[in-house]
């Protein structure tokens, strides 16, 4: 459908204070009085705390305090509460805050913490979940049975097992009495990080008169308000968390994560700001890390390519806290079907204790780590069956009236995923497949993927609406913008919605709790779908007062008004009508009386029907989803092995498009960050536990140079959620590539890959086994 | 702070005293407040903190400051006259370069750098540039988009 604002392109406002170095970034906040902090990090990923002498740093120049966790009572964490702000007896990972100093500047804080002395005693490190869950494994957590957690939630005593989710749908594995081929692999998606290109930091205030106030690198404001005041034991409304410009944050600035070791250290001089941004190094070593899944899975089918039954084991190296790991695995457990019907369903993800910084959210959380399992599964059962992988694929799309794994039926409106796979087909193999030359050998495949939504019973956004004098408007929301560019969406769909050019809508630039509605987090691509939806909700109050005012104006029942964005006016007579802008502070008679409502409205959404698993692990998770399909042209160098990604494709139905120059972009980012993961993009530890690759120069993302051509298409299927038919699209595009460049290296040499990142030394191991193979 | 030295900052001569340990970023963001200039590694990688030194890009943050001494320093603060952005700012916040921004002071200045010596610079020449600096954002494409109407832009202005 046309619109008027929305589908154009507009230019996002950020953009002219980001060109000129105005935008105030975390680093870039200065407060009278600051102090600064440096965090000191443990030599062991795994050991008891013996000792920690800090006199030497005491007698350091500038320095104000040194803070240890001795005396720390409290844990918190919104999942399970198994996190401290600083390790009290003992360091689980290698980035753990030991100890922290305060001093004038951040170079004395930084000089002070070396002369800090502690000893350890160490403890076995485990670094992967399998390690982690053997028999005789070192416990962790101790005392993980006594951790607060959500009731949905489950340990396994004993164990380094902190959650086990389990999924069954139709028969489970008996279902796969009907198969009549069955094939099963095992996948793996590293460790990773988010990268962004703004570290971390917080800022954190105790004030004399006990209200405490925050600036962080973050997107969930809110959450942090309510944690610290649990933790301080204050009232929420006496904890003010400010957002500023954010750099960057693909997930791992979506939970709590250095801001309570801020906090504990700042409580130590209440009354002075402590300031902490981390080095690129804590970036990796002590801010959250993403995905580290290992997926085994086992598929059955018919011999006409029905799929029956899939059962999926996924173990996940969750990190030392898996407070936000294990919303990674539970997601990864039931999106672990992709985009396809199974009648019988038999998931579970364990989410594992290990000697490693925790995992958080990622761009695209939950999807592509199990969904590079099931994509190149997919191409497997069809070289079994001998049938054509989209064929196959296309037979078992979860299409209207099928039901997936969660139980949720699929309708028409859930989005086209036949024309997306159908156009990236003809984009790929609508040509001929260069021939294998001196240099290099030539690979192509393609991928359907599915997102879900992210929810949470508590998972609303909310928005304020005030109309000016003038007409103009102003729109304040909790939504972070974290590059993604919600401002200029939250503009044309409130231009649509107020039938008023978005030149006359000012959009809020920053988030602070003590003004901003409230906002759960701004993550899972739902702030398109979710933030307008409250917009149009505001809009529809807004518009109704405006009605109210001028029926007493125009004399009028309100139900014989129509509004116009400009007047409002009789339906059956147009001339009578009175100006919009004139009813903005209510309607001020020629004798000074003023009548009606300040024009100002306020609103909220939610997910439609989210619930909590039931004890089967399913439940409704928030009906809409995008669907899509993705595919690679890509070529090998023989000589090295380096894959060399030639061209992109991308289709996906997001039901309407809102600004085509930005969605664009979003998918252009999405698709260079999971290339980097597929190809290049890894956390690695030594046995010890260390991150040998904690800087920009060693943990390899992509280039400018590396950069493909991309060619990016919409199917716009409208949603009956979303604003105008729109629906979420900002993670989408990280989910396919792995699986693509992995299904395409065996279209070139013939070889099956089941783990990332695709090193030039692993395909040249390839290339070789081929050469012996022939 | 231990040192002294006199350097020309956006146009303008400026006395400073600094740490010996000091870089060039340190000066900029923690003496003279200019925040534009950005950190966002610790050796010199990803290219936010790249200035604009004697007319040549370089990265302030394994600059040491005394190396600045007597030079004359433009920051991305030092290009837009009021509200008239130069043109690589203009190309830069229309091309859709821009996401979360953390990268783009980086990128602007060696746009500029590179442009405002060199109009005609080849496609290699924008390339090496650019391969310069990291984007988590954009994928890149946007910003080649930017950087090419921006040398389109200045060489308009030096007809």
């Amino acid at each position: 459908m046309k619109y008027k604002y929305v589908g154009h392109p507009y230019n996002r406002p950020d953009a002219i204070s980001k060109v000129t170095g105005k935008a105030v970034y975390l680093d870039d906040v200065r407060l009278p009085d600051m102090l600064h902090a440096a965090v000191l990090r443990p030599q062991y990923a795994h050991a008891l705390i013996l000792k920690v002498d800090t006199s030497e740093a005491e007698k350091c120049p500038g320095v104000v305090k040194v803070v240890t966790g001795k005396d720390c009572k409290f844990r918190y964490g919104d999942n399970i509460k198994d996190l401290q702000p600083m390790a009290v007896t003992k360091v689980r990972y290698i980035g753990d805050p030991v100890a922290a100093v305060i001093a004038d500047t951040a170079a004395h804080a930084r000089a002070a913490m070396e002369k800090i002395k502690v000893d350890y005693k160490p403890l076995p490190v485990y670094t992967d979940a399998r390690d982690a869950m053997a028999k005789d494994a070192a416990l962790i957590h101790e005392d993980m049975d006594n951790y607060w957690r959500l009731p949905t939630l489950k340990q396994t005593s004993g164990t380094n097992i902190a959650n086990t989710y389990h999924l069954k749908k139709g028969r489970g594995e008996e279902g796969f009495d009907e198969a009549d081929v069955i094939i099963e692999h095992e996948f793996n998606y590293p460790l990773g990080s988010c990268s962004a290109i703004e570290p971390h930091g917080t800022i954190v205030w105790f004030k004399e008169d006990r209200t405490i106030e925050v600036w962080s690198t973050t997107i969930c404001p809110f959450i942090i308000r309510e944690d610290l005041a649990h933790s301080y034991e204050v009232p929420v409304s006496d904890v003010r968390v400010h957002t500023p410009d954010l750099g960057g944050c693909f997930g791992y600035k979506s939970d709590v994560t250095t801001e309570q070791t801020i906090a504990w250290i700042a409580s130590f001089v209440p009354g002075r700001p402590v300031k902490w941004v981390g080095t690129r190094e804590e970036d990796y070593t002590s801010t959250l890390l993403a995905h580290g899944m290992r997926t085994r899975m086992k598929m059955g089918a018919k011999k006409d390519g029905t799929l029956v039954a899939i059962k999926t084991t996924l173990y996940h190296t969750g990190g030392a806290y898996a407070d936000t790991a294990v919303n990674v695995t539970i997601a990864s457990t039931h999106n672990s079907t992709g985009p396809y019907e199974f009648k019988h369903c038999d998931l579970t993800g364990y989410t594992v204790y290990t000697n490693t910084p925790a995992v958080g959210a990622y761009r695209g959380y939950g999807h592509q780590e199990s969904q590079i399992a099931t994509e190149r599964m997919m191409d497997l059962m069809a070289r079994k069956l001998g049938m054509n992988p989209l064929d196959l694929r296309k037979k078992n799309f979860l299409s209207e009236g099928k039901v997936n794994a969660v139980g949720e039926t699929m309708w028409k409106h859930n989005g086209n995923l036949l024309e997306c796979a159908t156009r990236v087909e003809k984009m790929i193999f609508g040509k001929p497949k260069p021939a294998e030359d001196d240099q290099y050998v030539y690979g192509r495949a393609m991928v359907t993927v599915m997102k879900s939504p992210k929810g949470a019973p508590f998972s609303t956004k909310g928005c304020y609406m005030k109309m000016n004098v003038d007409g103009s408007v102003n729109i304040n929301m909790g939504g972070a913008e974290v590059g993604q560019g919600l401002r200029t969406v939250i503009k044309q769909v409130a231009a649509e919605a107020l039938k008023i050019p978005p030149e006359q809508i000012r959009i809020y630039t920053e988030i602070d709790t003590q003004y901003s509605p409230y906002e759960w987090q701004t993550i899972g691509s739902m702030f398109t779908t979710q933030g307008g939806r409250a917009i149009i909700r505001a809009a529809e109050k807004l518009i109704a007062q405006l009605k109210n005012t001028a029926a007493q104006v125009l004399k009028t029942d309100v139900d014989y008004l129509e509004y116009g964005g400009d007047f409002v006016y009789l339906r059956n007579d147009p001339t009578i009508r009175v100006a919009v802008p004139d009813l903005a502070r209510g309607y001020i008679t020629n004798d000074g009386i003023t009548i009606g409502e300040l024009a100002q409205a306020v609103s909220d959404a939610r997910l439609p029907r989210y619930s909590n698993p039931d004890q089967n692990g399913q439940g409704p998770i928030g009906v809409t989803y995008t669907m899509g399909s993705q595919g690679v042209d890509l070529k090998i160098e023989k000589k090295t092995g380096k894959v060399i990604v030639d061209h992109f494709y991308s289709v996906f139905d997001v039901g309407q498009v809102i600004n085509p120059l930005q969605i664009r972009g979003s998918v252009l980012g999405g698709v260079m960050m999971s290339i980097g993961a597929a190809l290049t993009e890894e956390i690695v530890f030594d046995k010890e536990g260390r991150i040998t690759n904690p800087h920009l120069f060693k943990y390899h993302i992509p280039t400018y140079k590396e950069a493909p051509e991309q060619t990016i298409e919409f199917v716009e299927t409208p949603d009956p959620i979303g604003p105008f038919g729109a629906r979420g699209i900002g993670e989408h595009s990280v989910i396919g590539a792995a699986p693509s460049i992995l299904n395409a290296i065996y279209d070139a040499i013939g070889v099956d890959l089941f783990e990332i990142p695709v090193t030039p030394e692993k395909v040249k191991a390839a290339l070789e086994a081929r050469k012996e193979s022939k | 702070m231990a040192e002294r030295m006199i350097f020309t900052v956006n146009g303008k001569e400026r006395t400073v005293e600094y740490e010996p340990e000091m870089m060039l970023i340190d000066v900029l963001r923690d003496v003279l407040n200019l925040t534009g200039t950005k950190h966002g590694c610790d050796n010199s990688t990803c290219g936010t903190c790249t200035v604009v030194m004697d007319g040549k890009a370089i990265k302030s943050c394994n600059t040491p400051a005394a190396k600045a001494a007597g030079t004359s320093v433009v920051t991305v603060e030092g290009l837009a006259k009021g509200t008239e952005l130069h043109p690589v700012q203009k190309a830069i916040s229309e091309s859709g370069a821009v996401q979360c921004g953390f990268c783009t002071p980086g990128i602007v200045m060696e746009l500029y750098g590179l442009l405002e010596a060199n109009p005609d610079a080849s496609e290699t020449e924008m390339t090496n540039a650019l391969n310069k600096h990291l984007c988590r954002c954009t994928g890149y494409e946007p910003i080649r988009d930017g950087a090419l109407i921006a040398q389109k832009m200045i060489k308009e202005t030096r007809k």
